[in-house]
C-alpha cells in the first residue's frame, strides 16, 4: 500500500519564531484513511496541514503527497498541485461574498478550465443543499456555508481532503451534520485529514488520532472498530448498599 | 437506589413476576445494566417487607408470584422522581490513585501513564460513537441519549488527562 502523504523529519520555524512550530515531524497517511489531528492551541496543527497542502514550505524535511516531493515543485507547480490534488476546508468557510454558492463551488474548476456546472450541482445535491445554489453566502446559515465550502473543496476530485476545524464555528447540530458528511465521503473512499478540538466528533469517523504537542507528534493512536455489546461499553452504575 | 425505584416504576404499569421485572428492566436500560434474578427477588422481598409492593394472588411458586405497587409504593416512587439526583460526584478514582502512587514510586515521568489512559478514552469514545449510531439506527432514542451522556463524560475524562499532562502533573514532587 502506497502512502498518500509522507512527512519525513519536517521542521518549520516561522520568521521571528523563537521555537519551531513543527519539530521533527514524521508521519505517513495511507490512501483511504481518515485521520484526526488533535492538540492544544498553538501546537502546530494548522501549520502541518498548510505544509501538506503546499500553502507554505517547511524549513527542513521532506513532504511527499501522492508520490510528488513538494520541494521539487516551482511556485506555479505548487499552485497546480493545490488546485488538482488538494481540497481544503477551513473553520471560517472563506466563501467569496459577491458570488453565489454555485459560483463559489465553481472557482477551483474554472482555474483548471472546463465546464463543471453539472458536477457542482451534483455535489450541492449530495451535500443536501441544492436549494441554496443561487443564494449568496450572507443568506446562508453557518452549516450551509460550510457545506458549500466542502463542495468547493471537492469540485476537482482531490486526492486528499484537508479540514482545519471545519466544525469549530458551528453549533452542535450543524457540526454533527458536517461530520456526518465527511464520514460519508470517507466511506466513498476519500482520504481525509481532519484537525479538530472535538474528540467526540473526531472518533466518530477517524480510526486514527495523531496527538501534537509543541510541534511534535506525541501519540499516534490506531483505534479499533469492533461491534461491541452495549454492556461492554456502558455500565450504568448501581450502588447495592440499600437495605 | 435506582434498582429499587426501577422495579417500583415498572410495577406501576401492571403487576409483574420476577422474571418479567428482570427482562423489562434490562430492556429499558438497553443492556447497559444486567441484573441477576436473585437481585430482583431480593429487591421484591425488601419492597414487600417495607410495604411498598404486595403480592397478587396465592403465595406458592415464587417464579409465578406477581407483585403490584401499594399506595405507599406509589408515594415513594413519586417522591423519588421529584428529587434531583444529588449526592457526591462519582469519579474514576482509579486513574487518579494510580497517578498519585506513580508519582511517589516512579519519581516523575507520568506521561506514558497519561498517554495510555488517553488512548483508552479515545477508544471508548469510538466505541460509544458506534453504539450511539446503532441505537439510533434501531430507533432506541432513549439508549442513544444515555450513550450521549457517556460520550460527554468520557470527553471530560480525556480533557482531564490533557490538563494533567500539560501541567506536568507529578513534576512538583519529583523536583
Ligand atoms: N504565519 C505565522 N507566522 C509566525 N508564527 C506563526 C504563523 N502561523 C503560526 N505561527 C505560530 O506557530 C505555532 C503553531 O501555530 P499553528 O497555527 O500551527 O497552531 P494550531 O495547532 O493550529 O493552533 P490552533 O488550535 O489555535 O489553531 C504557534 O506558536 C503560532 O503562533
Ligand atoms: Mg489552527
Amino acid at each position: 500500500m502506497i502512502d498518500l502523504v509522507r512527512l519525513t523529519d519536517v521542521n518549520k520555524v516561522y520568521q521571528g519564531g523563537i521555537t519551531g512550530a513543527l519539530n521533527g515531524v514524521s508521519i505517513s497517511v495511507e490512501k483511504g484513511e481518515f485521520a484526526a489531528i488533535m492538540g492544544p492551541s498553538g501546537s502546530g496543527k494548522s501549520t502541518m496541514l498548510n505544509l501538506i497542502a503546499g500553502l507554505d514550505r517547511p524549513t527542513s524535511g521532506t513532504i511527499t503527497v501522492g508520490g510528488t516531493d513538494l520541494a521539487k515543485l516551482s511556485e506555479g507547480g505548487l499552485a497546480r498541485f493545490r488546485r488538482d490534488t488538494i481540497g481544503f476546508v477551513f473553520q471560517f468557510f472563506y466563501l467569496l461574498s459577491n458570488l453565489t454558492a454555485l459560483e463559489n463551488v465553481l472557482i477551483p474548476a474554472q482555474l483548471k478550465g472546463g465546464d463543471a456546472k453539472a458536477h457542482a450541482r451534483d455535489l450541492l445535491d449530495k451535500l443536501g443543499i441544492k436549494e441554496v445554489a443561487d443564494k449568496y453566502p450572507a443568506r446562508l446559515s453557518g452549516g450551509q456555508q460550510q457545506r458549500v465550502a466542502i463542495a468547493r473543496a471537492l469540485i476537482n476530485n482531490p486526492m486528499l481532503l484537508l479540514a482545519d476545524e471545519p466544525t469549530g464555528a458551528l453549533d452542535t447540530h450543524s457540526g454533527d451534520q458536517v461530520m456526518e458528511l465527511l464520514g460519508g465521503l470517507h466511506r466513498d473512499g476519500q482520504t481525509i485529514l481532519l484537525v479538530t478540538h472535538d474528540a467526540k466528533l473526531a472518533t466518530r469517523n477517524a480510526a486514527r488520532v495523531l496527538s501534537v504537542v509543541d510541534g511534535r507528534i506525541v501519540d499516534d493512536a490506531r483505534l479499533e472498530s469492533p461491534e461491541r455489546a452495549a454492556s461492554e461499553v456502558i455500565r450504568v452504575r448501581s450502588e447495592e448498599t440499600s437495605r | 437506589m435506582s434498582l429499587k425505584y426501577g422495579v417500583l416504576g415498572l410495577l406501576k404499569g401492571e403487576p409483574l413476576h420476577g422474571y418479567e421485572v428482570k427482562n423489562r428492566f434490562e430492556a429499558m436500560l438497553g443492556g447497559t445494566w444486567e441484573v441477576n434474578i436473585g437481585q430482583i427477588y431480593t429487591t421484591l422481598q425488601r419492597l414487600e417487607r417495607d410495604g411498598l409492593v404486595k403480592p397478587v394472588g396465592q403465595r406458592g411458586d415464587r417464579r409465578k408470584l406477581q407483585y403490584e405497587l401499594s399506595d405507599a409504593g406509589q408515594k415513594a416512587l413519586d417522591q423519588w422522581l421529584a428529587q434531583p439526583d444529588s449526592g457526591p460526584q462519582q469519579l474514576h478514582e482509579d486513574i487518579y490513585v494510580k497517578l498519585l502512587l506513580a508519582t511517589r514510586i516512579a519519581n516523575g515521568d507520568l506521561q506514558p501513564m497519561l498517554a495510555r489512559q488517553k488512548r483508552t478514552y479515545l477508544q471508548r469514545l469510538r466505541d460509544l460513537n458506534r453504539l450511539e449510531e446503532r441505537a439510533r439506527h434501531d430507533g432506541r432514542i432513549d439508549l442513544a441519549r444515555l450513550v450521549r451522556g457517556a460520550l460527554l463524560h468520557t470527553e471530560a475524562d480525556l480533557k482531564w488527562m490533557d490538563e494533567l499532562s500539560s501541567e506536568r502533573f507529578g513534576a512538583e514532587e519529583a523536583e
